[in-house]
């Protein structure tokens, strides 16, 4: 599982229904790399984090968020 | 699929000519007239034709650095094992000190074909797995 998830699928439609094309030109990538990252498969550098954010009018962390991993450890008794 | 990709499986449709050359000459004409068949690998210079003027984004760089580096640790571990397998059958194995005039150059060109072809898969694989995730 990803550790940085987001919120893009979502916010494409949010935005009259963006299509993934539309979202990709406007932030200067490939349309493999927007479904790479709406998938999780892909962590997007900092610089395009705030490309997307800002194609969106929102700030990072309304987009992405950091999700602490799950550690299935038996708790002390 | 990008000119990456292109480029790669150019690669490995090449090297599989190459080796499957290779195979076929060499009970007619022994190892040395057989590596003729790796003239085949020329062909990968029209790899620059594929894709010209399409652009590379921070993934594609990012996989195509992955690769590379996949490749080049790959190429090592051949050249490393080439040396040694070398020195194990030549010394070890016969108590020779001196090895064929053609082994290095051989083990050198070894290393050089594992790292393109290396290379060439781990994009594939690499692009695979994101493709995995457009059918998702």
């Amino acid at each position: 599982m990803p550790e940085i998830a987001n919120l893009i699928r979502r916010l494409r439609f949010d935005n009259g229904e963006m299509t993934q094309e539309e979202l990709a030109r406007r932030v200067g990538v490939t349309r493999q790399t927007i479904i790479a990252l709406e998938a999780g498969k892909y962590t997007p550098s900092l610089s395009l984090a705030f490309r997307i954010a800002r194609a969106f009018n929102k700030r990072v962390e309304d987009v992405f968020q950091y999700e602490i991993p799950i550690r299935n450890e038996a708790s002390p008794s | 699929m990008n000119a990456e990709q292109k480029r790669a499986w150019l690669q490995v449709a090449t090297m599989t000519a190459c080796v499957v050359g290779y195979l076929v000459l060499l009970p007619f004409f022994g190892p040395v007239v057989a590596t003729a068949a790796f003239a085949f690998y020329g062909i990968n210079g029209f790899a620059g034709f594929i894709g010209r003027g399409e652009r590379a984004d921070e993934r594609d760089k990012s996989i195509a650095r992955r690769a590379t580096l996949a490749g080049a640790m790959a190429s090592f571990m051949a050249f490393i094992i080439g040396c040694m397998g070398t020195w194990f059958v030549v010394y070890a194995g016969y108590r020779k000190e001196q090895v064929w005039v053609h082994t290095l150059a051989m083990i050198t060109q070894l290393g050089a074909i594992v790292f393109f072809f290396m290379r060439s898969v781990a994009i594939l694989v690499l692009y695979a797995r994101h493709t995995e995730a457009d059918n998702a």
